[in-house]
């Protein structure tokens, strides 16, 4: 396993949910840097270059995760980064109902507020790989 | 024509949803002036907006590209951008007229330009109705209304907007976000012809176009045109701001000692005294008079004998654009004999 730890941006403005999350996923070995809405989640990843990018949907506005997905894609060397999005969208604006295989989340991950965090770290490990090892790593053992 | 209705609390949703299509582009403010640019948020976008400082043009016709790189041994089309999807979100209906008379030009003709076909066939057009102020005249110039050149366009109907599908994929990016959409009943169809018998009457500038080449004709040596030529500054704000202005100039850039180069090129206005100038250092257009007369005539009447209808769209950006406040209305109405603009 490399030394080095798989990098996480986390953009969500929930102070609470992110800190749960941040604690959560720094125990099982990722390296988290959090952003509290859209435009400063995809400056922050164009600074930290992240493995991957958990996104919130409902923050400043209730579309902001949607742009902020967006401008991810479209910006050089982060097209390619996986992207999850995890939000409380369908619960909270029922009239929305386009689900994210109908085009919006294409090709990443959608979850559900409360997220399942197991279910949540699974997925993270299968894409960004080597997922076994952060798993049973101690986060005060590594570099 | 397919019709729908958007009840307007959902229209941030369909446009976080049609992302999928290209980078959306919308009116944002800048200062008191708007204009085109990819949105970061779905509350920088300015759907009452009255003009943008720079048409849509800009999307298709760069101010300035490349056309192709050359060797000794031949030449390599420049590419980059071309296959870029874009979403073009808000575009008023004179600006898609705009785009169609440059598709005439650039599309339709014997030889189409590779670069725009290309931009044409990756930007999705979404338009939106709007409201006139001072400086608009589209309805005299036939383009308050379009029927082609547009994937969506959307009429505010209070709280939903009136959704016209113009595009087979005008109707993929609805049947996308399909649950957001919901049917027009009838009351919508008469509510959308009221909205369009009140807007007809918000015009506050009018210009009769329907024999304004042949007046044309008889005012050639109208001693408007001096008088135009000792007012206008040759600065060409007029034609960089133009929907329809589409001159432009080439040069090739030579990597000296390498038998290699580029060919760039970019927008140029009849306004400039180089733009008529030729080898031996000759100019067909000397006088600035004679510059200013013949970028009118290029619109009113020469466009017209080619293609049928004027080149102007009456967006009124050249009014608002000119630093030393020369109104097109004003001059057209002058040539016919109007007193005061109506």
């Amino acid at each position: 396993m490399s030394s080095e730890r798989k990098r996480i941006v986390l953009v969500d403005d929930d102070d609470d949910f992110a800190a749960a999350v941040t604690a959560f996923l720094e125990l099982h070995g990722f390296e988290v840097h959090r952003a509290a809405d859209g435009r400063s989640g995809v400056t922050l990843a164009k600074m930290v270059r992240p493995d991957l990018v958990l996104m919130d949907v409902i923050m400043g506005e209730r579309t902001e995760g949607f742009f902020a997905v967006q401008n991810l894609r479209r910006t050089p060397g982060l097209e390619q980064v996986p992207v999850f999005v995890i939000s409380s969208v369908y619960s909270a604006e029922p009239q929305f109902k386009v689900t994210p295989e109908r085009g919006w989340l294409a090709h990443d991950e959608f979850f559900q507020k409360p997220v399942d965090l197991p279910a949540l770290l699974k997925s993270i490990t299968a894409r960004l790989g080597g997922g076994e090892g952060a798993l049973a790593t101690n986060p005060g053992t590594i570099k | 024509m397919k019709t729908l209705k958007l009840p307007k609390s959902k229209l941030d949703f369909f446009a976080a949803v049609i992302q999928q299509f290209g980078e959306v582009h919308a009116p944002v403010a800048r200062g008191d002036e708007f204009a085109f640019e990819r949105l970061e948020r779905w509350s920088d976008a300015r759907l009452d907006y009255n003009r943008t400082i720079l048409p849509p043009k800009k999307y298709f016709l760069p101010p300035r590209e490349e056309m192709f790189t050359y060797t000794a041994d031949g030449y390599v089309p420049s590419t980059e951008g071309l296959d870029q999807k874009l979403v073009l979100f808000g575009v008023h209906a004179c600006d898609v007229y705009g785009l169609n008379i440059l598709d005439e030009v650039f599309l339709d003709g014997p030889h189409p330009d590779p670069y725009y076909k290309a931009r044409r066939r990756n930007v999705a057009v979404i338009g939106i109705d709007c409201i006139p102020d001072e400086n608009c005249f589209c309805r005299s110039m036939r383009a308050d209304f379009v029927d082609k050149g547009f994937d969506l366009f959307f009429y505010d109907m209070g709280d939903a907007f009136f959704t016209l599908v113009g595009t087979a994929l005008g109707d993929d990016m609805v049947l996308s976000a399909a649950s957001l959409f919901e049917p027009v009943a009838p009351q919508d169809v008469a509510a959308y012809k009221a909205h369009s018998q009140a807007k007809a009457e918000m015009f506050k500038l009018d210009v009769e176009i329907r024999d304004l080449p042949e007046i044309f004709e008889m005012e050639y040596t109208s001693a408007i045109w001096e008088e135009l030529g000792e007012k206008c500054l040759a600065c060409g704000a007029c034609s960089m701001v133009c929907p329809t202005c589409y001159c432009y100039d080439v040069q090739d850039t030579v990597k000296l000692g390498e038998c290699a180069g580029s060919r760039e090129r970019c927008w140029d206005t009849c306004l400039f005294s180089s733009h008529a100038r030729v080898a031996g250092g000759e100019n067909f257009r000397e006088e600035q008079s004679d510059r200013i007369k013949f970028r009118f005539y290029h619109k009113q009447r020469g466009f017209v004998a080619e293609y049928g209808r004027p080149s102007c769209i009456g967006c009124g950006r050249c009014i608002v654009s000119c630093p030393v406040d020369i109104h097109v209305v004003e001059v057209l109405n002058r040539l016919r004999g109007v007193a005061h603009v109506a």
